[in-house]
């Protein structure tokens, strides 16, 4: 029994982290954006709009489920699922601390980006079913873009992990503790800026943010692929998209920002407070992302295929080689 | 674009961001208009509570919607009465002719701005029924005994003398 429930409730408060990460971030998402182009974002029901999400969900989840003629019915009905439930899985290799993390696996990152993987083939399954030109091309994009983009997405994490010697991302985060020459935070970012770069552009493609949210691209495609989704089967497609967002920004903590340690602060102040410092980490970069996404136009699809499979698939093996030179004149044992 | 461009957009949000936001939530709170804004016609009246406005019909004249509507009757004395003085607030663009025109300043462009209605029909205004007109004439024995209140209104008789002839 007790095994049963040790198993059971680590994914349920992950159901709990994202849904609630979803309805803070939808809040955030219209506070911040307002803020950039100086309006106020929502500010009516509750003192400051606070409650708006709330109410959102509720309308989402009273509305009518509408499934239109001519749709392709299993999958349509699978697609919201299959993009969700890997959205889910990705929690399960986030440290968020020392101790607090629903499982430790010894390859979490390539686990992390093999489940987020998954998720572009829902994209390609709603699109696909819903039988709407604007889905399919929606789609397509997505087929196109995000596949483009998890190779330099991958290759922009590879410095790391040569460096550290472990996928275990728990490892990777208990690397980067103190600091260099006194003042310097042992964080990737530093020596590994240019990863940081690669890994921030692939990032947003892969979570379809703007500049790079051809696959839904509100102006041209309706909604792209969740364009026949309404209620619940949206809202799954939604929450989803903001606890992507969530799991990579986490990612990019975990590799560059040093995850949950600070550094100057002693481990017997830091360790009550990890996961809070994580999530306040992860939530600044979620706050980068809207920042940027509240600036930057949507790039043209040749364009972004140009950066994709020109530049950065380049740079980042090119990157990967001196890194890779750099360790192994470096290491201990290694040619000196 | 990709680089220098991408960064000063990105300082520009940011500045925004900063700055706070320039909304105006309107129901709520109001922005003061600039004192010459020009919305609906609105007449003007004397410290007695009586009208400005002679009827002399100068505003009808210069209406180039041709909304304003005065109907005047006149006595026996010479002294008008306002039967109704109507303007269709539907059709009016807010252009200050009759204003402008108006050598009594007996109208304004008021500073009402919420001027959405219910009905079609509550287009039609009448701005003034059933008055009495005042009276250039009545007007400046009125001026005389009290010679340092009114003082600033004696051009105004003066004016439409002028006008008038």
């Amino acid at each position: 029994m007790s095994a049963v429930l040790s198993a059971i409730l680590p994914v349920l408060a992950a159901v709990a982290l994202m849904l609630v990460n979803g309805v803070v971030l939808i809040y955030m998402l219209r506070k911040v954006l307002g803020h950039l182009h100086l309006r106020l974002g929502p500010m009516h029901v509750g003192p400051k709009g606070i409650v708006q999400t709330t109410a959102d969900v509720l309308k989402l989840l009273s509305k009518e489920d509408i499934t239109p003629n001519g749709v392709d019915r299993w999958m349509y009905v699978l697609a919201p699922v299959v993009v969700f439930v890997p959205s889910l899985m990705a929690y399960a290799a986030i440290p968020f601390s020392e101790t607090l993390r629903i499982t430790r696996l010894d390859t979490g990152l390539l686990y992390t980006f093999a489940v987020l993987s998954l998720v572009p083939l829902g994209v390609i399954m709603a699109g696909w079913a819903s039988a709407n030109k604007y889905s399919l091309i929606g789609a397509l994009r997505a087929a196109a873009q995000q596949v483009a983009y998890e190779v330099p997405l991958l290759l922009s994490v590879i410095p790391v992990v040569m460096i550290v010697g472990s996928l275990d991302l728990g490892e990777i985060v208990a690397f980067q503790t103190g600091v260099w020459m006194g003042v310097v935070p042992r964080w990737f970012i530093i020596p590994l800026l240019p990863s940081f770069a690669i890994f921030l552009i692939s990032a947003l493609c892969e979570l379809n943010q703007t500049p790079f949210d051809m696959s839904e691209a509100e102006s041209e495609l309706v909604a792209g692929f969740a364009t026949e989704y309404s209620s619940m089967k949206f809202g799954l497609i939604f929450l989803s998209e903001f606890s992507n967002s969530f799991v990579i920004s986490a990612l990019a903590v975990t590799l560059f920002f040093g995850g949950w340690t600070l550094p100057f602060v002693p481990e017997e102040i830091l360790t009550p407070i990890a996961p809070l410092i994580f999530v306040l980490k992860t939530y600044i970069g979620i706050f980068v992302f809207m920042w940027i996404r509240g600036t930057l136009p949507r790039v043209r699809i040749d364009q972004l295929m140009n950066l994709g499979w020109k530049w950065l698939i380049p740079a980042s093996l090119a990157w990967i080689m001196l890194v890779g030179v750099v360790v192994k004149l470096t290491a201990p044992g290694g040619v000196s | 674009m990709w680089g220098k461009g991408i960064l000063n957009g990105m300082r520009i949000t940011m500045r925004n961001m900063l700055r706070g936001p320039i909304t105006v939530k309107y129901p709520y709170e109001k922005i003061e208009l600039p004192e010459r804004a020009r919305w609906a016609v609105t007449p003007t009246y004397n410290e007695d509570g009586m009208p400005k406005c002679t009827a002399c019909m100068a505003c009808i004249r210069a209406c180039p919607d041709h909304i304003l509507d005065l109907e005047v009757t006149t006595r026996e004395d010479k002294s008008k009465h306002i039967e109704h003085y109507s303007y269709e607030l539907g059709a009016c663009m807010m252009c200050g002719l009759c204003v402008e025109a108006c050598p009594f300043d007996a109208i304004e462009m008021g500073h009402d701005y919420e001027l959405a209605l219910t009905s079609p029909d509550e287009l039609t205004i009448d701005l003034l029924a059933d008055v009495d007109a005042a009276s250039v004439k009545r007007a400046r024995p009125a001026a005389e005994p009290k010679p340092e209140e009114p003082k600033p209104e004696e051009p105004k008789p003066e004016e439409p003398e002028e006008a008038a002839e």
